[in-house]
C-alpha cells in the first residue's frame, strides 16, 4: 500500500483542501482559459452580426447566422467547394497512406528476405529528408512533368495525392512495423497451416488486429493533410477551385483582415468542431500511440 | 488488372515524356512498371509485391526531389531562366518578329486537295501565291478563277474554305509564318488577311551566337545563361544552366544575402530551442499540478487542455493572427492599447513564440503526464523512506527520470519546430522585414519560410536556385538532428 492510497482514505478536512487542493484548481482553470481563449472568441465573432473586429464583444450584442450565409454565397470565396476539395484529399491521401504503410509494414515484419535491412535502413535515412523540404524540387519537377501528363500537372489535386502517397512510407512504416511485431507469429503461422494464403493472412487477420492503430493514423494522416500548408500552397496554389481549405482561408484574410473577420471565424468554426470532436473522441487512442515512442526508448 | 492499367499508362505516357525530353521521368516510369510486372506475374517475391509499390512512390517523389533539390542549388533556375537553352532562343527569335508597318494582304485560306493540307493563297504584289510555312510560290494566273470583285472563286489543286470553317480551324493560325525570303515573312493578321513582318533576331547554331539583323549588334551566350552584346545588353528569356557554386558563393560572400541568411539561421535554432523548452516546462508543471490523486475533475481538466492540440492548426494560427491585429485585434482591445504585435522586430518574436507556446503545450502536457503515470512508484518510495524532501524526489528523482523517457520526443519535437511552416508563415508572414535583405527576409522567419519566400512567394521574382541553395543548408542541419535523435533513441539497434 503505498501513500496515495494511505492518503485516498481519510477525507480531507476544509483547511487541508485549501491548502494542497485549491491552487491546483487556480493553475487548472487559468490554464483552461488560456487553452480555450481562441475558441471562444472564434465562436463568438461566428455569430456576431455585426461582422468586424472591432465592434466584437464576448457575447455578441446582435447574435445571428449572418456571417454564416456570407460564407456560403459570396462567390469570391468558394468556401464549399473548398471544403469539399480538402475533404477528398485529406480523406484520400489518409486512407492512401495508411494502406501503403500498413502493405509494406507487413512484409518488414513477417518476411525475412534479401534487402530486408536496407529496405528498413532506406526508410529511415529517407525520413530525415522531409519532402517539405524539397518543396521548390517538387515544383519544378511537377512543372516538367505537367507537360506530358495532365493529371499531374502543377494545379491539380491527383498530382498533390500522389506526391503525399509517395510521402508514406516514410511516415508510417516504421511506426506500423512496430506495432505488427507485438502481433504473436503464432497466430499466421498457424493460419498457414490451416491453408490460408499470404493475402488472406494479411487482410483477414492482421489487418483487422491492428485496425485501432490504423485508425489513429488514418486520422492523424487526415489532420495532418488538413493542416498542411506549403506543399499544397505550392502544387495547388495557382488553381482558385482546386485549393484546400487551409490555403483558401489564409488568402481570404489576407490583408482585409478586419472587413472579413466574421465569416473567417464562422468558416474556421465549421473546419474545426468536427475534426475537434473525432479528435477528442479518439482522445485515448491517440495519446498511447504518441506515448509508444517514448516508451521504446 | 491494375497492373494492366499500369501498363496501359506507361505505354502511353512514355513517348509523349521523350517527345518532351523528360529522359529521367520516361526511364523511371519504365524501368517502374517493368519491375512491377515482374514482381506481380511471379509467384514467388511475396515480400516485395508488399513492399516495392511503396518504395517506388517514395523514391520518386521523396528521394528524388532531395536530390534535385541539389542538383537546383547549382543552376540559375529562376524567373527567366526556366526554359532550356533550345527553347529559349526559339523564344527570342519568335519575340522578334515584328510587323514592318506595311498595308495588309489580303488572302484566302484553302486546303491542297491531296495532302489536305492549309495552304495561304495571298495576293502578293507580284500575282498570287499559295504560301504554307515551308515557302511560298506564285501561280500561274490560268490555274485561277476569279469573282468579278477579284476575289478567287476556284483554284487547281485546292479547295476554298468558307469564313465559317476558317473560324473553326483558328488555333492553326497561331504562329503560322510563310517565309517570302530576306528574313521577310506573311503572318496572319485576319481570317483573310496577311501582314508583312520581319524578323529581327536571328540565331546561327555553328557559331552559337545571336544577330540583331536592324543593328547589327552580336549577342553571345555568357556563363548565367543568357544572350548579351557587348554593352551588357541581354535579351530576354535566358535558359536554365548549371552556374557552379554561385548560389553558395552568394549567400555566403555577398553581403546582402549572408547577413539576413546568418539572422534567419540563428533565429530559426533559438526559435525551436525555445519552443521546445517553454511548451516542456509549462506542459510539464500541468502535469504534475493536475496530476493530483485527490482532484476529482483530473479528466475534465485534460479534455479542455487538449483542445488547443485537437484544434486544426492552420486555423488556429490564422485566428491568433487576427487576435494580435494591431488595430482591431482582441488583446489590444483588451489590454486598451495599440501595440505592434506583428510589426514589430520583438513583439513579432514574442507573439510567436506565445502562440506556439499555447499550440504546443498539450502535447507536451500528454507526454508528460504519461510519463510521471509510468514512473515506478519504489524508486519514489526508496527516497521517501530514505528521508528525501519533496522537492529533493522531485528534482532528483523524478525529473531525470521523466527527462530520459522523454529525451527522443523532445528531440524530434525540436526537429518539428525547425519546419515548422505555418506556425511562422500563417501569423507574421515571416515578417516584419529586416531592410537590409532587400525585402526579402523577416525578423521572424525561420529556414523554411525563407526558402519559401525566395522561391515562391516574395514578390521579388523566382529564384528557384538560390533557394534550393538555402534548402540544401536546411537538409543538412534537419538530416543532422535526426542522426543525434536516432542515436540517441537507439532506434537501430532495434532494427530485427
Amino acid at each position: 500500500m503505498n501513500t496515495e492510497d494511505i492518503l485516498k482514505q481519510k477525507p480531507l478536512t476544509p483547511s487541508q483542501w485549501g491548502r494542497k487542493i485549491a491552487w491546483r484548481h487556480v493553475v487548472g482553470v487559468a490554464a483552461v482559459s488560456f487553452a480555450l481563449f481562441p475558441l471562444i472568441w472564434m465562436i463568438s465573432a461566428a455569430f456576431d452580426t455585426l461582422g468586424s473586429l472591432s465592434s466584437q464583444k464576448l457575447i455578441p450584442d446582435r447574435p445571428g447566422w449572418d456571417n454564416f450565409h456570407e460564407l456560403f454565397t459570396n462567390p469570391d470565396q468558394p468556401y464549399l467547394k473548398w471544403l469539399r476539395n480538402s475533404l477528398i484529399i485529406s480523406s484520400t491521401n489518409a486512407v492512401l497512406q495508411m494502406f501503403i504503410g500498413a502493405t509494406a509494414a507487413y512484409a518488414l515484419s513477417r518476411f525475412r528476405f534479401k534487402g530486408r535491412k536496407l529496405t528498413l535502413m532506406t526508410i529511415l535515412v529517407v525520413q530525415m529528408f522531409p519532402q517539405l523540404l524539397a518543396a521548390t524540387a517538387i515544383f519544378l519537377m511537377l512543372a516538367e512533368l505537367g507537360k506530358s501528363i495532365p493529371a499531374l500537372a502543377l494545379g491539380q489535386t491527383t498530382a498533390l495525392i500522389i506526391v503525399f502517397a509517395g510521402g508514406a512510407l516514410g511516415i508510417n512504416a516504421w511506426m506500423l512495423k512496430g506495432f505488427y511485431d507485438t502481433i504473436p507469429s503464432e497466430i499466421d503461422e498457424s493460419a498457414k497451416v490451416d491453408g490460408a494464403s499470404h493475402a488472406q493472412i494479411y487482410f483477414r487477420i492482421i489487418l483487422p488486429l491492428a485496425r485501432p492503430v490504423l485508425a489513429v493514423i488514418t486520422l492523424l494522416s487526415f489532420i495532418g493533410t488538413m493542416n498542411e500548408f506549403l506543399i499544397t500552397s505550392v502544387i495547388l496554389g495557382g488553381n482558385q477551385n482546386s485549393i484546400t481549405l487551409a490555403v483558401g482561408m489564409q488568402q481570404f484574410i489576407d490583408g482585409q483582415y478586419n472587413a472579413r473577420w466574421g465569416p473567417f471565424a464562422a468558416g474556421a468554426l465549421i473546419a474545426s468542431v468536427p475534426v475537434m470532436i473525432l479528435f477528442l473522441y479518439l482522445q485515448k487512442h491517440v495519446v498511447s500511440g504518441l506515448t509508444a515512442g517514448a516508451n521504446k526508448g | 488488372m491494375l497492373l494492366g492499367a499500369l501498363n496501359a499508362f506507361t505505354v502511353w505516357s512514355v513517348p509523349i515524356l521523350i517527345s518532351n525530353k523528360s529522359w529521367f521521368f520516361a526511364i523511371y516510369f519504365v524501368i517502374s512498371t517493368l519491375v512491377l510486372d515482374f514482381i506481380f506475374l511471379s509467384k514467388r517475391r511475396i515480400a516485395t509485391k508488399y513492399i516495392v509499390p511503396g518504395v517506388i512512390l517514395l523514391l520518386l517523389f521523396q528521394v528524388y526531389p532531395a536530390f534535385f533539390t541539389g542538383y537546383v542549388a547549382f543552376t540559375n533556375y529562376s524567373n527567366g531562366h526556366f526554359l532550356d537553352k533550345e527553347t529559349a532562343i526559339e523564344v527570342m527569335v519568335s519575340n522578334s518578329f515584328a510587323p514592318t508597318g506595311d498595308e495588309p494582304i489580303y488572302m484566302q485560306v484553302a486546303r491542297e486537295n491531296t495532302t489536305q493540307k492549309i495552304s495561304l493563297i495571298v495576293q502578293d504584289p507580284r500575282g498570287y501565291g499559295v504560301g504554307t510555312r515551308d515557302g511560298f510560290s506564285i501561280i500561274p494566273s490560268s490555274d485561277l478563277t476569279l469573282t468579278s470583285d477579284g476575289k478567287i472563286e476556284k483554284i487547281v489543286g485546292y479547295s476554298i474554305l468558307t469564313d465559317d470553317e476558317v473560324f473553326s480551324i483558328l488555333e492553326e493560325f497561331n504562329d503560322f509564318k510563310i517565309p517570302i525570303g530576306n528574313d521577310r515573312f506573311y503572318s496572319v493578321s485576319d481570317i483573310n488577311a496577311v501582314e508583312l513582318v520581319a524578323q529581327n533576331l536571328s540565331y546561327d547554331p555553328n557559331k552559337d551566337q545571336v544577330t540583331d539583323l536592324l543593328t547589327g549588334t552580336i549577342y553571345t551566350p555568357n556563363d548565367n545563361g543568357s544572350m548579351v552584346s557587348e554593352a551588357g545588353e541581354e535579351i530576354e528569356p535566358g535558359w536554365t544552366t548549371t552556374v557552379g557554386w554561385r548560389n553558395f558563393s552568394k549567400v555566403i560572400n555577398d553581403e546582402r544575402y549572408r547577413q539576413p541568411l546568418l539572422q534567419v539561421l540563428a533565429w530559426t535554432f533559438i526559435y525551436a530551442g525555445l519552443v521546445v523548452l517553454t511548451t516542456f516546462f509549462l506542459g510539464l508543471i500541468l502535469a504534475l499540478v493536475l496530476n493530483h490523486p485527490r482532484m476529482k475533475s483530473r479528466k475534465i481538466y485534460r479534455t479542455l487542455l487538449i483542445v488547443p492540440y485537437a484544434m486544426p492548426s492552420v486555423l488556429s494560427t490564422l485566428v491568433w493572427a487576427g487576435m494580435f491585429n494591431q488595430d482591431n485585434g482582441v488583446i489590444n482591445k483588451m489590454l486598451g492599447a495599440s501595440i505592434p504585435w506583428l510589426s514589430d522586430p520583438w513583439l513579432s518574436k514574442f507573439a510567436v513564440l506565445l502562440v506556439q507556446l499555447w499550440a504546443g503545450t498539450p502535447y507536451m502536457f500528454l507526454i508528460a503526464t504519461g510519463a510521471i503515470q509510468s514512473l515506478s512508484t519504489e524508486v519514489v518510495e526508496a527516497a521517501q523512506v530514505d528521508g528525501a524532501s519533496p522537492r529533493q524526489v522531485f528534482s532528483k528523482i523524478k525529473l531525470p527520470l521523466v527527462l530520459m523517457t522523454l529525451a527522443p520526443l523532445l528531440i524530434a519535437s525540436y526537429a518539428y519546430n525547425f519546419s515548422n511552416f505555418g506556425a511562422i508563415y500563417l501569423l507574421t508572414g515571416g515578417g516584419p522585414t529586416i531592410i537590409s535583405s532587400g525585402g526579402i527576409a523577416g525578423h521572424t522567419d525561420i529556414l523554411i519560410s525563407y526558402t519559401y519566400k525566395i522561391a515562391f512567394a516574395a514578390g521579388k521574382g523566382n529564384d528557384y536556385g538560390l533557394a534550393s541553395a538555402v534548402s540544401f543548408f536546411n537538409f543538412i542541419l534537419v538530416a543532422s538532428i535526426s542522426i543525434y535523435s536516432f542515436k540517441k533513441s537507439r532506434t537501430i539497434e532495434n532494427m530485427t
